[in-house]
């Protein structure tokens, strides 16, 4: 309890409403890996294949990616917008990375030879897929301030576009051969003690949460993104060049995407036209789980990340228990179903 | 009101949408610390008017003329730059921040020196002292400028929103139908802030509203606009409510000759 500057209580009594509301997915995340550390042993002949440090690991692991993508959906959503091309430019930036290393190995300089493998190329080919993004969020932007298309419709669109441009450029077929030194890198492990090692790709997601996370709750980036997400006009009117911030929001998105596709890159050794299908949605699951309002004004980056995390616990039990894969569509389906529930009963407790 | 300084001319104005004329050539004074009333039916063409004067779209012609300077406000921070607030009905607060948030939408302190104006880090415990210390000088009464703007009364968020603008409006203060929203109590209360301001701070006040009681009561000048038309300038004690709302309506002609 904070006193405010007129000495009165700025914090009101919270309603068991509003707390599950607030904390419910949290609890969630905690019933998940309790009910998944008591029944994996029953269910498996004794073996806990749960709880070990090992797939917890991989649980984090399969998490990162999504959780990256997630950071930059949840500052579109909170601005009032959405990315469905999160997937796409996640192929397109694999592919093209992949060929960029695969292709161009030498580059000349005033007579000069410099050889692109290596750290080099490895530097290279993370920066072209980091561009790629940037470049397909910046275009959603511009689709959306100067030609007025609602975010639906804008991204829809580039959605066919930069899926379909990967197609054309890698004919259709994955992209091997690149540089050794990349996937080393962005798939590598980094040793903690003997038996634990931590995946770069989690590192990599724990600062990108943390530093925006940051920005969302410390700074003008933030406070406009809901301010614009709340009331596009009143920002306006309040002197905000809007159109300006949002261009940067889609490109942070897909700056963001770009790293992911990176770090997807790395993780499958190839780049392929069709990676990052359905990515859109667990983003946009983990980000609606996480309480960030679908019409805007409010985010959470913590809430996002909690979400990222149920999504990979979801799929690694359904992984332990010998679940067809096909089935995983269907549950992360009704989460969000489920979550947008959780949303609406959130939005009546907050009314009072 | 010779014998006052003029703070904005507002010269043979004209706004068209494609064929749709919504303002013709309207010219008229603001001086400094009065209180004008812009009134007129729906689509007389205030609030076409209130947009141009507060940057949100630009005239097709004509000029404004600012201290003696012709001015052209190209986006809303261009007429915020010049000292002229707008309280917007509808736009006035964003329900989703804070109080202080709200009164500093647009123009953030920053703390970390340099590094934090780059990064944009938000000196919000400072933002917050200025508030509570702007709005207390104005008797705005609110618990806390950490309050969430969705859980105040109709008539708190109003008086925010105006706190906000005299915070920040050193010069001119356009409010939009500022007690439609409000109660009885609430608009007495705004109406009274209104008058201090006006009294004790000498700041100049276009004021658009359809209540004639409040018009006739607040204001000095009466402008009417009929059909994009200024129909009329009338100085409160040469007037009825009874002869602004024949001007309104177009049951008495126009004074001001077309030009």
């Amino acid at each position: 309890m904070s006193a405010s500057a007129t000495g009165l209580p700025t914090t009101r009594r919270t309603s068991p409403g509003e707390f599950f509301a607030q904390y419910g997915i949290v609890l969630v995340l905690v019933v998940l890996v309790v009910s998944m550390t008591i029944l994996s042993p029953i269910l498996r002949e004794g073996q806990q294949l749960f709880l070990t440090p090992r797939n917890l690991i991989q649980v984090l692991l399969q998490a990162a990616i999504n959780a990256i993508i997630a950071v930059g959906m949840t500052y579109v959503i909170t601005s009032g917008g959405i990315d469905l091309s999160v997937g796409s430019i996640v192929a397109l930036c694999g592919v093209l990375s992949a060929m960029v290393m695969r292709d161009v190995n030498t580059f000349n300089l005033f007579g000069l030879t410099f050889s692109l493998d290596g750290p080099i190329g490895a530097v290279m080919g993370f920066g072209v897929a980091v561009g790629v993004g940037t470049l397909c969020g910046f275009a959603n932007g511009l689709l959306i301030t100067r030609l007025n298309l609602s975010p639906f419709i804008a991204t829809l669109g580039t959605m066919g576009i930069f899926r379909g441009i990967a197609l054309v450029i890698s004919e259709g077929r994955s992209i091997y051969g690149f540089d050794q030194e990349f996937k080393n890198f962005f798939a590598g492990r980094i040793p903690i003690n003997e038996t634990l090692e931590l995946p770069i790709a989690v590192i990599i997601a724990i600062l990108i949460a943390i530093v925006f996370w940051f920005f969302l709750t410390q700074t003008r980036l933030g406070k406009y993104t809901i301010a614009i997400g709340g009331s596009e006009e009143t920002a306006r009117v309040a002197g905000i060049s809007v159109q300006r911030h949002k261009v940067g929001l889609y490109a942070l998105c897909g700056f963001l995407t770009g790293i992911a596709g990176a770090l997807l890159l790395a993780r499958l050794n190839s780049g392929d036209p069709t990676f990052g299908g359905l990515f859109e949605l667990n983003a946009i699951a983990a980000v609606v789980m996480g309480g960030t309002r679908l019409s805007g004004g409010q985010g959470s980056i913590s809430g996002t990340i909690v979400g990222a995390l149920i999504i990979s616990l979801v799929q690694n039990a359904m992984n332990i228990f010998n679940v067809p894969s096909y089935w995983q569509q269907v549950v992360i389906g009704t989460v969000i179903v489920f979550a947008v529930v959780l949303d609406q009963q959130r939005r009546r407790a907050s009314r009072y | 009101m010779n014998n006052l300084e003029k703070l904005l001319t507002i010269d043979h104005i004209s706004k068209a949408y494609g064929a749709v004329q919504a303002l013709k050539s309207v010219s008229f004074d603001l001086f400094r610390g009065e209180i004008v009333a812009l009134v007129g039916d729906n689509g007389a063409g205030k609030s076409t008017l209130v947009k141009i004067l507060s940057g949100l779209i630009q005239p097709t012609s004509g000029n404004l003329i600012f201290k003696g300077r012709p001015v052209h406000f190209r986006t809303p921070a261009d007429a915020l730059a010049y000292g002229i607030e707008t309280v917007y009905q509808h736009l006035a607060l964003v329900e989703q921040l804070d109080v202080a948030d709200n009164v500093y939408l647009g123009r953030e302190t920053y703390r970390w020196g340099a590094v934090g104006r780059w990064l944009g880090v938000l000196d919000r415990r400072h933002m917050r002292e200025q508030t509570a210390t702007a709005l207390s000088q104005l008797h705005i009464k609110i618990p806390a400028p950490t309050l969430p703007v969705s859980s105040m009364s109709g008539g708190q968020r109003q008086a925010v929103a105006i706190g906000r603008a005299v915070t920040w409006g050193r010069e001119l203060l356009i409010l939009d139908e500022p007690t439609a929203a409000l109660g009885v109590e609430e608009t007495e209360q705004v109406l009274q802030m209104i008058e201090k301001l006006r009294d004790q701070q000498g700041i100049s006040m276009l004021i658009i509203s359809h209540n004639m009681q409040d018009v006739y009561r607040i204001a000095d000048r009466i402008v009417v606009l009929r059909q994009g038309r200024h129909v009329a300038t009338i100085n409160k004690p040469d007037t009825s409510p009874q002869e602004i709302v024949a001007y309104i309506t177009g049951a008495k002609e126009a004074q001001v000759a077309p030009v």
